[in-house]
């Protein structure tokens, strides 16, 4: 590399570095590390970081369950229908989350199109644990769902010819061979609607709200705590950083790349 | 059961291509099927696993019609295996859960279909390889692995697409005589898609010549040798071919422009053939017997071991087999001048 270029890239790209890494530092800086651990264990902080584990981990769990088969789905055909309903799908992924929470009390809430069947049964979500559950989902599907298509895209198509001839109908193919393959990208599909649901606030204070031990998750514990406590909220965002840094890790290992 | 064991036409539309080819073999027969690229050869194949639906014709295998107007068997209720130019093995599973997977597949419970697929390793040499991923193995140790794979469900119809294209040449001539040693006791029909002469040759009963979408000629290779009937079979078997009006003293005009003579007349419309090896250069215009003489300049000179193909243009087109002695005598090179001739008696002519 010349000294041009690298003065030219080098310097933006110096940079972008110090915008990602320097609040993160900043973060680490400015905890008052003795309270840190009973601001966590004290107070609210450990009932949202419990809410918020439970809730991602369903809403992965959730996407795995529906979004495997739509990524199938989408993966095997071209057809008309399948390019609209994948531009449709994309929606939430640009949507403003708090826009997600309108639409989610405009469909689930006690008037909404589904909820006001649901409360004649006396079911009501909105500010429910379901509810945050039901928000994360809609934000985090679509990461997932694109994820996973892309690795089933990636796959021979030849690959099928030869089981099915082999006697494998479809069902088998993709429980037998389709699926293997593509758990590279069930993880990394998993690893980002995990990490985008763990940071789900907008659609979540909209349509969850904020009640301590049923919806408010940590990102709304840290937003809450630093109305009144700063140094509480930073405490809180160390331990999220902390958990998403672990989780993502333990992904990396295997499978994210 | 009847011998016959494949009774197929396949007319299907795929892009440009319009395809209407006739197959039928006995059993235990090797059917090769050759053609330039884009002619349907691989869509052929295609129809035949069920891959493809048929738009019109039907495919009848031992017996049972696996496809016609209106009903359609998928691929997995086809007794076929398919081998493709790439192994395509499962990349997750080791070489014997591979060739298990037809059986299991098929229904049959893990212990037997595991026995199977040992003894399927066995028969292409590759038992000690059964625990082995497929990135373990070597391309040529792939390719068994794939042909042991598509017989392990006993198939009435293997089809071999381009199997041995993907090996490098001293790869191939190994595999090759592995799959003609498999092939020897395979009693279902087998469809071997190539483009390379010598797997034809060597492999099949017989030959169907697949040009632009429809069957342009078939036989024996002994046949195909003797007598191409088009241009394209002429360059597979490596003869001079020419359209021509015979007179009944053996004169031919050739369809291109130019003349031959032959020894044995076949008065009417026929075909011409000129082995390259029959084909001799000189400085100058040729004294003697040689009653096919003309004035040639060289357009191309390829290397073949120990000979060299020479590519002529002047009243015809000719390709000459000659030594590298002569090439260096004569000073052969591309746009140089020089005088080819031909005996009488090297020229066949036959019916159109």
């Amino acid at each position: 590399m010349t000294w041009r270029s690298r003065l030219g890239l080098g310097g933006p790209a110096a940079v972008a570095v110090l915008v990602l890494v320097l609040p993160l530092v900043a973060l680490l800086l400015r905890a008052d590390w003795g309270r840190v651990l009973g601001d966590i264990t004290g107070g609210t902080g450990v009932l949202a970081l419990r809410l918020s584990l439970v809730t991602t981990f369903s809403t992965a769990l959730g996407c795995l369950v529906l979004g495997t088969p739509l990524a199938w789905l989408l993966a095997r055909s071209d057809g008309l229908v399948t390019r609209w309903l994948r531009a449709v799908l994309t929606v939430p992924l640009v949507l403003p989350p708090v826009v997600g929470g309108v639409a989610l009390l405009m469909t689930w809430g006690r008037r909404g199109i589904v909820g006001q069947h649901l409360t004649a049964f006396g079911v009501e979500i909105p500010f429910t644990t379901v509810a945050v559950v039901i928000a994360e989902t809609f934000v985090a599907m679509p990461y997932y769902v694109l994820a996973v298509e892309g690795a089933m895209r990636g796959l021979d198509p030849r690959l099928e010819s030869i089981a099915r001839t082999l006697g494998a109908s479809d069902l088998r193919y993709l429980r037998t061979v389709a699926l293997p393959l593509v758990v590279p990208g069930i993880a990394s599909g998993l690893a980002l609607a995990w990490a985008r649901a763990l940071g789900e606030f907008g659609a979540t204070i909209t349509f969850a709200g904020n009640l301590v031990g049923t919806t408010q998750t940590a990102p709304l514990a840290v937003y809450v705590a630093l109305q009144q406590d700063p140094a509480a909220a930073t405490s809180l965002s160390i331990l999220l950083l902390g958990v998403s840094v672990v989780v993502l890790g333990l992904l990396r290992g295997r499978w994210v790349r | 059961m009847s011998d016959r064991g494949l009774d197929a036409r396949i007319g299907l539309s795929r892009g440009r291509l319009r395809l209407d080819v006739s197959l039928t073999a006995q059993r235990g027969e090797v059917l090769g099927i050759l053609g330039p690229n884009g002619g349907g050869k691989t869509s052929t194949v295609l129809a035949l696993a069920g891959v493809l639906p048929l738009a019109a014709g039907e495919v009848v295998v031992s017996g049972s019609t696996w496809e016609k107007a209106g009903t359609r068997r998928l691929p997995e209720q086809r007794r076929v295996g398919l081998m493709l130019a790439d192994a395509l093995l499962f990349p997750h599973l080791r070489a014997l859960d591979n060739v298990a997977y037809g059986p299991r597949s098929r229904g049959v419970p893990a212990k037997p279909a595991r026995v199977r697929a040992r003894a399927e390793l066995h028969r292409v040499g590759l038992a000690e390889h059964a625990d082995a991923r497929p990135a373990q193995l070597s391309s040529g140790q792939a390719a068994r692995v794939a042909l042991a794979r598509a017989l392990a469900t006993d198939p009435d119809l293997l089809l071999l697409d381009e199997p041995l294209s993907a090996l490098d040449p001293e790869t191939r001539a190994r595999t090759r005589t592995d799959l003609a040693r498999r092939l020897a006791d395979y009693d279902g029909v087998t469809v071997l898609v190539t483009h390379d002469p010598l797997d034809a040759l060597t492999l099949a009963d017989r030959l169907v010549f697949v040009e632009g979408g429809t069957v342009s000629q078939v036989g024996t290779p002994a046949e195909v040798l003797r007598e191409p009937r088009t241009p394209y079979v002429a360059t597979i078997v490596g003869l001079n071919l020419y359209a021509a009006q015979s007179d009944s003293r053996g004169s031919l005009t050739l369809a291109g422009g130019g003349l031959l003579v032959t020894a044995d007349p076949t008065p009417g419309e026929v075909w011409a053939t000129v082995s390259p090896h029959a084909v001799v250069l000189h400085h100058d215009r040729p004294e003697g017997s040689a009653r096919n003489a003309w004035p040639m300049r060289v357009s191309d000179v390829t290397l073949q071991g120990q000979s060299a193909r020479v590519s002529l243009t002047g009243p015809l087109e000719l390709i000459a087999e000659v030594t590298l002695a002569s090439v260096a005598a004569l000073d052969i090179r591309a746009g140089r001048e020089l005088w080819a001739s031909v005996k009488a008696t090297e020229v066949f002519a036959y019916p159109r």
